[in-house]
């Protein structure tokens, strides 16, 4: 098993991180009636983990027994009947799913689901809860519509149904419904709670791990837990014992998108956005996400690039981003994005070089 | 005067002078130094730059030393001209001064320019002494041009040879500068662009001038595309044919390309003719609207050679109509007479003149004839005793009891139908789509007098009406079903029930449809004789049609009829149709008139996305009006703008030029348009935002093409210089099969309960160390321990062998070592051994993963079905969770002890799993309750009932496994 889940804390107590957090919602559902939650905050902070100790916090033991299910669902939208299916978590007081993945006809999925849990109310024995919990995640990529939806439903089966959203963003998600949910922002971990974090791995691994060695780490890590304990993983399968300048190895990906930058700022010209195109179409293939994509790539760009065009680069990866979420196909985003680069930097090496 | 050019595009009237030139002369210095002839450095800038894209032409002649035949053929007879040259020279540059008075408006100087070079000699002179030259106009001069004209064979091979040389170097593949692909899926061979594409003024002659000459074109002309090339000669009265046979004048191709037209042309000893011939005998023939004796010779000539030119056609003309030929000779003259005195023109011509002889349908001959066999045997097959049975046994070629003809509209099917049963005696019967043709109904009864299906059962099956009386004296009878794939929604079960009757019927069927391979007529053509109708050639409609003309009155020369011929596209009715309707307002109707009336029509045509996309990123593309920008890249909404994207890049702007900033700016606006363009697609589709589509198409496509326009350039050495097809739809369907797939695997690792990260999560951070713990070992451990640690990794994380492979895929880059590179094959084996040996122990696990079959079914029942229990059991394991384990551990036992026992049950339950029913039992002590092991026991038992069908279940999963794939 993989270290990242292994230590993994499996409840409330045993959180390392965000330890004040972990107790507020531990107060919160012992004391009092769970109010809708909505998890935000960047990958690798921890919110699924707190989300699912806060099941089991809820519902004890029970709530790591889940299974997987395909479901499949029959939606009756007026004139047309939708099938759709979804890949679902569940265990007997939760559902967990990410609606998202149903594309446009994300609406239908979280109308269904909702009235469907809400229907099967539990009877209330022996003082358990009263309510189901219905873990969405990637909220924030829902289209407006689904949105739109839950937050009329929300409150209609709040009696028997409590919502838990999870996403990296609250920006994307409406302020109607972040009105209706306690708002819950994860940070992501300092690199001194990820050291700290990475040492209680290797301690327990029984492993010796330079401090410094565990520093960088957490600095390659982009403050994600997850990816730090991963790449202390790898570097583990790589190399041991640890020494203080050992290769951190960059992610597959990651490395491939810094030689699509550094395609673009060595060359400027259609043949070269030709050959970025074919290696974007790559990323995408290998399943990253095109955001992700996006990005880095403008990350890598940034730590290349003179000062003086930072501001507008950045301007225009923002702007190519938004419009990508409106758009569908990722692939020619980022292409403009790409093309508006090299036409910009093509433009300032001429002015400033001749 | 009229340029070609504006008949093809409108839009760019003022444009010829700064058209087309940069491309060109951005190539041309680089091939200036390999020119060979010194004299010419000499010359002033203007004739050099036209010279200079000859002189690149024999350059590439020389490195390609392809056309050794050719060339070497060339050269000799151009020696020999030249003396001839001499005497033609000014000639034709008069011919072109008379064109400059008539056209002041067009007299841009580039113009002359081109004009000039044009004219054979110029290569050798300077070209503004000659223009000096050519400003007086003589006549006589003239005149002499044009009997040296007339005179032909000497001055024609002569203008050949000039032309020859002028351009004889403009090798194909030496077009590279100004030539774009013309990209193309099915694209039958590659034609270039002319090299000199729009720089040549077009001359303008006497309408007649090229009458009774036979072109062929061949290869690359050198300004005119061969459509224009076409329309010129046609215009003149010449006639164009597809390949070169003993009739041909003139092989009208730009340089010797060795290709077959011109081996044939060798061989016939036809004569080769350039552009610059082709002009020269247009222009010189002018002047005779001034000299009047010389037009009348024309015009004596023109009518000389009509005569001259039937026999040729008609011999030309359908071998079918060979053998009825005979038969026709006398038609055309008397009856058309007899007709006009007495009808006066108050009937449509296509009735007026709908054949009244089998022979007279123009073409497909052969079907009529079939028509006319198997109708005559019909009853020799199957009417004789009435009996099918009999018939068909008898019968072996003529086996069907009914007829499909089919074809295009027009083409003269019923006609024909009618006709043949005419002929033969029958009387015909004809239904069609303004009848009711339902099923028939218990009604049947009422006979005729009820419904149309009624009286049609009636009718074939009463032999009655058909044979019961003396056959010789009373007319027997044909069912005409026409239009039968109209048969729709209002003729319920019609075409099953027309089936019924051509099995029980006593008389012939005739159906007729427009489109054999329609679905509905699918069951039809296996109970008929199908005869399939070919489209009429342009020459055997234009004979009929200048019979109606001739009869009508009407003043049309054979060219302008075969043009219609063409236009309409086989359709006979539809030209009688225009060419009634022209008549009304004029009496002569010329080739000009024809391609004005029907150049709306010709529109119409399919364009394919890449011709579309040619065109938009094509030089003219910045001439194209807005319309038909909009046709263009309307012509397929979808693909056209997949290709504009995949492409665009190619195309060098030719408003960018040499500057390779502008360029790439250029391009980011395309690119951001395109963007936009998918912006607004998602608003039509997603929220049906339909009026939207125009938007969409100026973004997508024509404002991109707009910038980009220009000509294309590959980007990669030996990339092809054709327009991709669109790489998105591919790449789309792989990263769909590869998230798929990457879904499969998250949820495996779902199941197994250790992680609960998303499917991005999963991706992006999880899957470089997964991938790691799942190859390194292998690449350095010896192979035993690799393989149980690799094994046993896949098991802790539920990984299956297929995930394996997923992680493999998603893990390769192009251009990136394969990360299974140094695994030996004997570790691979051992590792796929080894991964099925300990799936055999541990039986998968958990009933984590539930896949319902057949879920598609009312699944909120049996899930929550499947909830309730759980909450019971679990309850109960709550208290002893001991004991619990303890029970788990005696039914693994069981389970494993089963597995052995049953050696089928495992491999049923694999077949299960990818069917799609996944059920797994836990082995996992860590907790797995009663109720989740009473699913798996469900699912033992299914496996066990599936154990009597376990082949067909071998071979369903391994289709299964395919599709996953």
């Amino acid at each position: 098993m993989l270290w990242v889940d292994k230590y993994r804390p499996k409840s409330l107590d045993k959180v390392i991180v965000h330890e004040e957090i972990a107790q507020n919602l531990k107060k919160l559902v012992t004391e009092q009636d769970c109010p809708h939650l909505l998890f935000y905050g960047p990958s690798g902070s921890g919110k699924k983990t707190l989300i699912m100790a806060l099941l089991k916090q809820i519902y004890g033991a029970s709530a790591e027994k889940v299974k997987v299910e395909n479901r499949a669902w029959k939606v009756d939208a007026g004139s047309r009947t939708i099938d759709l299916e979804l890949t679902t978590l569940s265990s007997t007081n939760h559902v967990e799913l990410t609606p998202s993945d149903a594309g446009f006809q994300d609406r239908y999925i979280v109308q269904e689901i909702i009235k469907e849990m809400a229907k099967n109310r539990p009877i209330d024995t022996k003082g358990k809860k009263g309510y189901k919990v219905l873990v969405l995640n990637e909220v924030d990529k829902l289209s407006r519509e689904a949105q739109h939806s839950l937050r009329r439903t929300m409150e209609k089966y709040s009696s028997s149904c409590r919502l838990i959203l999870c996403c990296n963003s609250s920006s994307k998600v409406t302020e109607a419904i972040k009105s209706r949910c306690l708002n819950v922002r994860i940070n992501a971990p300092s690199h001194e709670e990820i050291v700290k974090v990475l040492e209680f791995v290797a301690k327990k691994e029984s492993l010796q791990l330079p401090h410094g060695f565990a520093a960088r780490i957490a600095e390659k890590s982009n403050r994600s837990l997850r990816r730090a304990i991963l790449s202390l993983e790898t570097c583990r399968v790589q190399n041991y014992p640890f020494t203080d300048n050992q290769v951190i190895s960059p992610m597959d990906w990651e490395e491939y998108v810094a030689e699509i930058s550094t395609d673009m700022m060595r060359e400027q010209s259609p043949k070269c956005l030709f050959q970025v195109r074919g290696k974007v179409y790559e990323l995408l293939l290998n399943c990253i996400p095109p955001e992700v994509i996006l990005k880095r790539l403008l990350h890598e760009l940034l730590k290349k690039l003179d000062s003086e065009l930072k501001l507008e680069v950045c301007h225009w990866a923002a702007y190519y981003e938004h419009r990508m979420r409106l758009g569908q196909k990722a692939i020619f985003h980022i292409e403009a994005f790409v093309a508006k680069f090299m036409s910009i930097y093509k433009n300032f090496l001429i002015t400033t070089f001749g | 005067m009229s340029d070609i050019r504006k008949w093809f595009m409108k839009a760019h009237e003022k444009g010829n002078g700064n058209a087309p030139k940069p491309p060109t002369s951005s190539t041309a210095d680089a091939k200036e130094t390999s020119s060979v002839k010194s004299e010419q450095a000499s010359e002033d800038l203007e004739t050099a730059a036209t010279r200079k894209k000859t002189s690149k032409y024999f350059a590439k002649e020389k490195a390609k030393a392809k056309e050794e035949k050719g060339v070497e053929e060339l050269p000799a007879k151009r020696k020999l001209k030249t003396d001839s040259d001499d005497v033609g020279k000014p000639r034709p540059r008069k011919a072109v001064k008379v064109d400059d008075d008539d056209d002041d408006d067009f007299e841009v100087p580039s113009v002359r320019k081109t004009r000039d070079n044009s004219t054979p000699s110029k290569k050798l002179k300077s070209g503004s002494g000659r223009g000096i030259a050519s400003k007086t106009v003589d006549n006589d001069e003239d005149d002499d041009g044009e009997d040296a004209q007339e005179k032909d064979t000497p001055v024609k091979s002569g203008g050949r040879g000039r032309g020859g040389r002028a351009a004889s170097g403009a090798s194909t593949g030496g077009r590279g500068g100004g030539g774009r692909g013309r990209g193309g899926f099915m694209n039958f061979g590659e034609r270039k662009d002319p090299p000199h594409k729009g720089e040549k003024e077009v001359p303008e002659g006497s309408p007649d001038c090229l009458a009774g000459l036979t072109f062929v074109i061949s290869g690359t002309l050198d300004s005119l595309e061969r459509e224009e090339a076409e329309d010129l000669i046609k215009r003149h009265g010449g006639r164009v044919t597809g390949s070169v046979s003993k009739k041909t004048t003139y092989l009208l191709c730009d340089e010797d390309i060795g290709g077959k037209k011109s081996e044939k042309a060798k061989e016939l000893g036809t004569k080769f003719l350039t552009e610059d011939g082709l002009f020269d005998l247009i222009r010189s023939s002018k002047p005779s609207k001034k000299s009047l004796p010389e037009s009348t010779n024309k015009t004596t000539e023109k009518v000389s050679a009509k005569p001259k030119i039937s026999p040729q056609k008609e011999g030309a003309r359908g071998k079918a109509l060979a053998k009825s030929s005979p038969k026709k000779v006398p038609t055309p003259s008397s009856p058309a007479k007899g007709k006009k005195k007495t009808i006066e023109t108050s009937l449509p011509w296509t009735e007026k003149y709908r054949p009244k002889a089998p022979n007279e349908i123009v073409g497909n001959q052969s079907m009529v004839t079939d028509l006319h066999k198997w109708l005559s045997h019909w009853h020799d097959q199957f009417g004789g005793t009435g009996s099918k049975g009999k018939g068909k046994k008898s019968s072996d070629t003529n086996a069907k009891k009914a007829v499909l003809l089919s074809g295009t509209p027009g083409i003269g099917k019923t006609t024909s139908a009618k006709l043949v049963s005419k002929m033969l005696g029958f009387q015909a019967v004809e239904v069609n789509a303004s009848d009711s043709r339902g099923k028939a109904n218990s009604n049947i009864a009422k006979g005729i007098g009820g419904s149309n299906a009624n009286a049609v059962k009636e009718l074939v099956n009463n032999e009655a009406i058909a044979s019961n009386i003396d056959r010789s004296k009373h007319p027997k009878t044909v069912l005409i079903m026409d239009e039968v794939d109209g048969m729709s929604a209002g003729d319920r079960g019609g075409v099953a029930d027309l089936i019924a009757s051509i099995k029980i019927s006593k008389i012939p069927i005739i159906c007729i449809c427009n489109d054999r391979y329609s679905q509905k007529l699918k069951s039809l053509v296996n109970y008929c004789l199908p005869l399939n109708y070919r489209k009429p050639t342009k020459q055997q409609m234009a004979k009929r049609l200048t019979y109606i003309a001739k009869a009508e009155g009407l003043e049309v020369n054979d060219i302008a009829l075969e043009e219609l011929a063409e236009r309409v596209n086989g359709d006979i009715r539809s030209a009688v149709n225009q060419l009634q309707y022209m008549s009304l307002s004029m009496s002569v109707i010329k080739y000009d008139d024809i391609r004005q009336r029907l150049l709306s029509s010709a529109k119409d045509e399919d364009i394919s996305p890449f011709t579309a996309v040619d065109k938009l990123f094509g030089y003219n593309g910045g001439k194209l009006r807005m319309d038909e920008r909009i046709d263009l890249s309307m012509s397929d909404f979808d693909l056209v703008p997949l290709l504009i994207q995949e492409n665009y890049a190619n195309y060098r702007p030719s408003s960018a030029g040499n500057d390779e900033a502008k360029r790439m700016e250029l391009l980011a606006r395309a690119a951001e348009s395109i963007a936009d363009g998918d912006i607004i697609n998602v608003q039509i589709r997603r929220h049906r935002q339909w009026q939207l589509s125009l938007s969409s198409c100026v973004a997508s496509c024509i404002l991109p093409a707009s910038l980009m326009h220009g000509s294309r350039v590959p980007l990669e050495q030996g990339e092809k210089n054709y327009n991709r097809f669109g790489g998105w739809l591919g790449k789309n369907s792989t990263a769909g099969k590869n998230r798929r797939l990457l879904e499969d695997l998250h949820v495996h690792v779902l199941a197994s309960r250790e992680s609960s990260s998303g499917r991005e999560t999963l991706r992006v951070d999880y899957l470089p160390l997964l991938l790691n713990r799942l190859t390194s070992p292998l690449q350095t451990l010896p192979k035993d321990e690799a393989v149980s640690e690799v094994v046993e990794f896949m098991n802790s994380y539920s990984i299956s062998q297929e995930d394996y492979d997923t992680i493999m895929e998603l893990a390769k880059f192009k251009g990136r070592a394969n990360p299974l590179e140094g695994v030996p094959p004997a570790v691979k084996t051992a590792l796929t051994k080894k991964y099925k040996e300990t799936s055999k122990t541990r039986m998968v696990r958990a009933a984590d993963m539930v896949q319902l079959p057949g879920v598609k079914k009312a699944p909120k029942k049996r899930i929550a079905a499947m909830l309730e229990p759980n909450v019971e059991s679990l309850r109960d394991e709550d208290g002893e969770p001991l004991a619990e384990n303890e029970e788990e551990n005696e039914s693994d036992a069981e389970d494993s002890e089963e597995a052995t026992n049953g050696e089928n049950l495992e491999s049923n339950l694999k077949n299960l799993n990818a069917r799609g029913i996944q059920v797994e039992v836990d082995l996992k002590g860590a907790g797995s309750s009663s109720g989740t092991r009473k699913t798996a026991g469900k699912g033992r038992g299914r496996g066990k009932a599936a154990d009597a069908p376990a082949e067909k279940k071998a071979t369903g999963r391994g289709a299964g496994a395919k599709r996953k794939r």
